[in-house]
């Protein structure tokens, strides 16, 4: 199928160029790159809740902060050794997005949203408040991952857990799990009308992408050297959506094409810090208003319209009965 | 058939209120195993509402629901689709953003078969319905006739299937689409004794398709019997023709 063809080949692509690039590039384009294969993880993941399964959850990034701010915390005040201290935080994020996913059960578009956002604005604040445990609006100092600030070695880390999350999305995208996701997404009645167990997948999903933001902001925390609230703030978070809609919501490479392109665009217009989150916003608005499916149905039409200019279709879509 | 005392599914004094309104007063009704059942009466009567109790959208306020002996009301909808009772809706949900063959597969696979078993069953039951050349089409594509067969075939994916509920399927549906409808459903009724709820005002339809009728009005069961019996019943005339 077209969609999956366009798919395989634009990650590949991806791929290929990401191995080769460091040896390219200076310190500071390596260092950029790494923060966007996190900001990949957080968008692909983001698309596995909100954009498969529709769960509208606006704290994901908040566990990406949790993460790293356990991990932290268990290593520099409990004495933890580094990959206890992590491991240990990715599991306290599972039981803790377990809970948050059973409270949002019943919760459906805006009361989803505002119920995981009250939580994310709970979680900043009370870091920000107790500053003498956490450092407060100061930062925590981390102990780094790799114990250099050469960008490198983190930026293949990032690199491969960035394939990893994709990888195990589309396993469970493909699988049955997938069809429970997406039944769920078009139509939670019907789905359980049909069996689906729309409890058990709702929660699974939930705790699948809290524990993937987590691991990639322990990570992150653990690259960067210093943590803050500020990763906690509600631009984090859109900045994650903007990433999922721009790039193309429900497909494998729409969150990594956002993610990338307007990380790079965001460097480019660096020179402009006054318009350049207008310029940034403008852009968001031409893609949606001409490209409702994002990068990836500029990309699908684009191709659709090579099709058809050789005479292969496309085919009318609505085909009626005889 | 089971005999009498041993029904497929027996409701008993149901009742359901939403707010001040009483929607189903205390209805009682018993279905034989391997019956065609329809479920005729004018708006608003409650025929859709004991639908949604009986496959668990709603919750009772009184009353009980047994299947197969077992008791079911409160039972949550998947548990109550595991048990071997699919549903159709008035207005047909299929999974939009998913193909046909997609949308067929999911009953099979929340049972556990495997996908490669599950689309081969598809692909028999799309081709029996003449929508084989439609199985890779989203299912929001399709006319709203092809929609109603879709939601209809793909409760017949599950394979222990035993009761079927089916909220006006023939409506707004072309007559092709009807004639499918109803071999699926005569056929599924004789090969595998499956059994079958019917609401609908399609009163041709039913007396072609169901021995038995039941009729509600204004919440309450007013009269059972054959198309016949039901058509000269007095009570059911009134309510059709009656004023208030």
């Amino acid at each position: 199928m077209l969609k999956h063809r366009l798919n395989y080949f634009g990650l590949l692509l991806l791929l290929l160029s990401a191995i080769v690039l460091p040896f390219y590039l200076p310190d500071y384009w390596i260092h950029s790159l790494t923060i966007t294969f996190y900001y990949v993880i957080m968008a692909a993941t983001w698309n596995l809740l909100g954009g498969y399964t529709g769960q509208f959850s606006l704290s994901h990034h908040t566990f990406a902060l949790i993460g790293s701010y356990t991990s932290a915390l268990l290593i520099t005040k409990a004495g933890i050794p580094m990959w206890t201290g992590m491991v240990s935080s990715w599991i306290f994020n599972a039981f803790l997005s377990m809970l948050l996913g059973i409270l949002c059960l019943r919760m459906q578009g805006i009361y989803l949203a505002l119920t995981t956002w009250a939580f994310a604005e709970i979680v900043k604040t009370y870091i920000r408040m107790d500053f003498e445990f956490t450092g407060g609006d100061r930062g925590l100092k981390t102990p780094l991952f790799f114990k250099t600030m050469n960008p490198l070695p983190y930026y293949y880390l990032f690199l491969v857990f960035a394939v990893l999350t994709i990888i195990v999305i589309a396993i469970i995208m493909r699988s049955r799990i997938g069809y429970y996701l997406r039944t769920i997404r078009n139509d939670e009645v019907a789905a359980q009308a049909m069996g689906v167990n729309t409890v058990r997948w709702k929660v699974f999903v939930f705790m699948v992408a809290s524990v993937f933001a987590s691991i990639a902001g322990t990570l992150y925390g653990h690259f960067t050297g210093l943590i803050s609230p500020v990763s906690g703030e509600f631009y984090e978070m859109a900045l994650i959506i903007i990433f999922v809609v721009i790039g193309g919501m429900r497909s494998q490479a729409g969150p990594v094409i956002g993610a990338i392109s307007i990380r790079f665009l965001a460097e480019v217009l660096k020179k402009w810090p006054e318009i350049r989150m207008v310029l940034l916003a403008s852009a968001v608005i031409l893609i949606m208003r001409f490209f409702n499916g994002g990068l990836m149905e500029f990309l699908r039409r684009g191709y659709q319209r090579i099709q058809q200019r050789k005479g292969r279709g496309p085919v009318s879509v609505f085909q009626k009965m005889e | 058939m089971n005999n009498q005392s041993h029904p497929l599914l027996d409701i008993k004094n149901l009742v359901k209120d939403f707010g001040g309104l009483r929607a189903l007063n205390n209805v009682s009704l018993r279905i034989q195993e391997g019956e065609i059942r329809g479920l005729i009466g004018p708006n608003g009567s409650g025929k859709t509402t004991m639908i949604n109790l009986i496959t668990g959208s709603y919750k009772i306020d009184h009353g009980s629901i047994y299947f197969s002996g077992e008791r079911m009301d409160g039972l949550q909808p998947n548990v109550i689709a595991s048990r071997g009772i699919m549903r159709t809706f008035q207005i047909s949900r299929v999974f939009k953003d998913m193909t046909v063959l997609e949308n067929m597969v999911v009953p099979a696979l929340c049972q556990g078969q495997s996908m490669v078993e599950a689309k081969v069953r598809a692909e028999e039951l799309l081709e029996f319905s003449l929508l084989t050349r439609l199985k890779n089409e989203p299912a929001k594509n399709l006319s709203g006739g092809q929609s109603m067969l879709l939601q209809i075939v793909r409760g017949f994916m599950k394979k222990d299937l035993r009761l079927y509920l089916m909220d006006e399927p023939f409506s707004g549906v072309h007559e092709s689409i009807k004639g499918i409808i109803i071999k699926n459903i005569k056929a599924m009724n004789q090969e595998k004794g499956i059994t079958f709820l019917i609401v609908s005002h399609e009163m041709t339809t039913i007396r072609n398709l169901c021995y038995r009728i039941s009729v509600l009005h204004k919440g309450e069961l007013i009269s059972q019997g054959t198309m016949e019996e039901v058509a000269n019943d007095p009570l059911v005339i009134d309510a059709y023709l009656g004023g208030e």
